[in-house]
């Protein structure tokens, strides 16, 4: 009983210790994660998002693809890699599924003021003044017909990361190379390989989904990703950076079970050896 | 039995035997919180030997160090998390389970005559323990790894005259970089690792000599142990500590496995940037409690590292605080108030030591501060009082 007794004490102090340098230390640091806005309530709703994606495609072509490449509609981007980034300090990414990437409304208002849409004011494409909303409505149009369906949590990734951010641990690096990126950003981006590990799930989807409200003063654009993206580009870099948790959790239970199991053995020795001991 | 006479004549392996284990005998009146020795050499053996698999994969070299912790031994390399998991976890606990004994010693007086050695070598284990820790919190060359460095190394510079020589010796650099990675490179695997052995060694050759501590402070004479008021060590205490490593070890593992993040904080997954501070710096947890002392006198930094200074070294002189003939806390009221105070403070530093130094949260860190101290400075009241007590009595 005196033993219960002492356990329960240093159990008791573990749990208020663990209590206060875990859960409530972190508490206080961080503050509460502000819930995302997936419906991106200040964007205007008033710009069309559906037109004829024809005109779409013939408006994309004259006003678009001098920078913007469209794979899957064989579109190649009027300017090559190098010209970009002379002019640009980022590479303008291929638009191919960016129609099922981004929210629609959030599509509409950003062709028409990427700054504001961002909440980035040094954000690198110009706003296409010379675009009626009715024109806007077209473009988004053929953006939403050309793009394939269901992307993977990578695809989704490295479509809207990928411009900025490298992943080296899955290979995958930045279109803009570190130094114009330094040029643009002022920093270079962080690596994705293990943010999953660095963030909480929760902190990266309120990140991702507007940048300025966790982190003021970043240059992080607000990309104006759909809920179902940002999740899978959430699970994504949450799987990458912790590749063997089935593995570990497998094999936890075994050797807990193992542990278990020789803490019977070794209680019944114990029983044995004390019997005659007083 | 020929080969072991044949050793019992070259090496006296019979003689031994008896003198570490059959014939060494532990008092029956003790609580499990005498096991907690031998739990600190088990933690030490799981450290040792998952350290050595770290060792085969680890890169010391400030460019490569990040991504041979967290690409290489956390996904390419075969249970390679299990590993560092296992490492990080064992480092953390080690500290638990070091206050659990220290503070045992502490409530059930075992640091008093004649157990002083016995005492301060702990101590330097102690020191030494730290030290190790401290060291081979830089290597994974995260953001915390880095900032914690610089922080605690800026600390010398405060010394008088050579402080800031002393500081670029330290880090072999102005800042934290590749040269401070490899020097305490150097120590966490052999320096202090050879140390930490050898006083483990002469702390337990001391225990051996003066026979463990009980709940009441008495001691064992020879016809005790002959009468059969102790217990061997050999078979009959390490079957009882067989039981308690096992769910030791359930407890561990199970921290392993599904509950490590304490033990690897967030911020060390993104890679050191000497550009860029993050916005809360904090040492891992063990050393929470002399870092709030260290923050506490938030007014004065000097006072501030004296303190600091003095909290981490006047445990080791305990026996010499405290003169009071009786040993145990268990026969001692006026120091078990004392000695259950400063448990409470000394959680309530940790905890604190974790919080932003501001407002409210500063004042509470001077007050328990001053807590810490007042357990010591209380002791050698405590002595001449149950000093006058017991001459009154008799």
């Amino acid at each position: 009983m005196k033993e219960l007794k002492i356990l329960l004490i240093l159990i008791v102090l573990v749990l208020i210790g663990y209590w206060g340098i875990e859960p409530y230390a972190h508490s206080v640091m961080h503050g509460e994660v502000k819930q995302p806005d997936h419906t991106y309530k200040d964007v205007p709703k008033n710009i069309p998002t559906t037109g004829d994606p024809v005109k779409g495609k013939e408006l994309f072509t004259t006003n678009c693809a001098s920078c913007h490449g469209l794979k899957n509609d064989g579109v190649n981007p009027g300017m090559d890699i190098q010209t970009s980034i002379t002019s640009f300090k980022v590479v303008p990414p291929d638009l191919s599924n960016i129609g099922a990437i981004l929210d629609e409304h959030f599509l509409a208002y950003f062709i028409k003021n990427p700054q504001d849409a961002t909440k980035n004011p040094k954000f690198a494409m110009p706003p296409m003044a010379q675009l009626s909303d009715e024109d806007i409505g077209h473009v988004v149009a053929y953006l939403k017909s050309v793009t394939k369906k269901d992307l993977t949590g990578k695809e989704i990734t490295v479509e809207a990361c990928g411009r900025c951010h490298s992943i080296k641990y899955q290979k995958v690096l930045s279109d803009t190379p570190k130094e114009p990126l330094k040029e643009y950003l002022g920093k270079v981006p962080p690596d994705l390989s293990v943010i999953g590990k660095a963030k909480n799930v929760e902190y990266l989807e309120t990140f991702i989904n507007n940048p300025q409200n966790t982190l003021p003063g970043t240059s992080m654009p607000r990309l104006g990703l759909t809920k179902e993206s940002t999740e899978k580009v959430v699970t994504y870099l949450d799987q990458i950076a912790d590749p063997h948790r089935d593995q570990r959790n497998t094999l936890g239970i075994w050797v807990i079970g193992y542990l278990l199991f020789m803490a019977g053995i070794t209680f019944a020795w114990k029983k044995k050896i004390w019997k005659n001991i007083h | 039995m020929k080969f072991m006479d044949w050793l019992d004549e070259r090496l006296a392996v019979r003689q031994l035997v008896k003198v570490m284990l059959t014939e060494y005998y532990v008092p029956k009146n003790i609580n499990f919180l005498w096991s907690f020795g031998v739990l600190i050499m088990l933690v030490m053996a799981i450290l040792f030997v998952s350290g050595i698999f770290l060792l085969m994969y680890y890169k010391p070299d400030a460019n490569l160090a990040f991504d041979s912790v967290n690409k290489t031994i956390m996904m390419d390399v075969e249970y390679g998390w299990l590993f560092r998991h296992t490492h990080a976890v064992g480092a953390s606990i080690m500290f638990l389970v070091l206050f659990i004994h220290m503070a045992r010693g502490i409530y059930y007086g075992s640091y008093k005559a004649p157990r002083e050695i016995v005492w301060i070598t702990g101590y330097i284990l102690f020191i030494l323990m730290s030290a190790t820790a401290f060291t081979g919190y830089l290597l994974p060359w995260g953001q915390m790894s880095y900032w914690a460095a610089q922080t605690i190394t800026t600390l010398f510079e405060k010394i008088p005259f050579i402080g800031p020589d002393l500081v670029i010796w330290i880090r072999g650099n102005y800042i934290v970089e590749d040269a401070t990675l490899t020097r305490f490179f150097a120590l966490h695997v052999m320096l202090l690792p050879l140390l930490l052995a050898i006083f483990t060694a002469i702390h337990l050759y001391a225990v051996r000599i003066v026979g463990s501590n009980n709940e009441d402070g008495g001691e064992l004479t020879k016809e005790d142990k002959k009468k059969g008021k102790g217990i061997s060590f050999w078979p009959v205490f390490m079957a009882k500590e067989f039981f308690v490593m096992s769910v030791f070890l359930v407890f561990f593992f199970y921290l392993v496995f599904y509950q490590y993040k304490f033990a690897m904080d967030q911020i060390n997954f993104i890679p050191a940037d000497y550009l860029q501070t993050p916005h809360h710096i904090y040492p891992e947890w063990y050393f929470l409690a002399f870092y709030e002392v260290l923050r506490g006198f938030f007014f004065s930094q000097n006072l501030g590292l004296i303190a600091f200074l003095f909290s981490m070294f006047i445990v080791a002189f305990l026996p010499w605080l405290d003169t009071s003939p009786i040993k145990s806390g268990k026969h001692r009221p006026l120091y078990r108030i004392m000695f259950w105070i400063f448990v409470a403070d000394f959680l309530f530093l940790t905890i604190l030591g974790k919080l932003p130094a501001t407002g409210l949260y500063a004042w509470l860190g001077f007050v328990g501060s001053i807590v810490f101290f007042i357990f010591f400075l209380a002791l050698p009241i405590i002595s001449r009082i149950e000093k006058k007590r017991l001459a009154g009595g008799m």
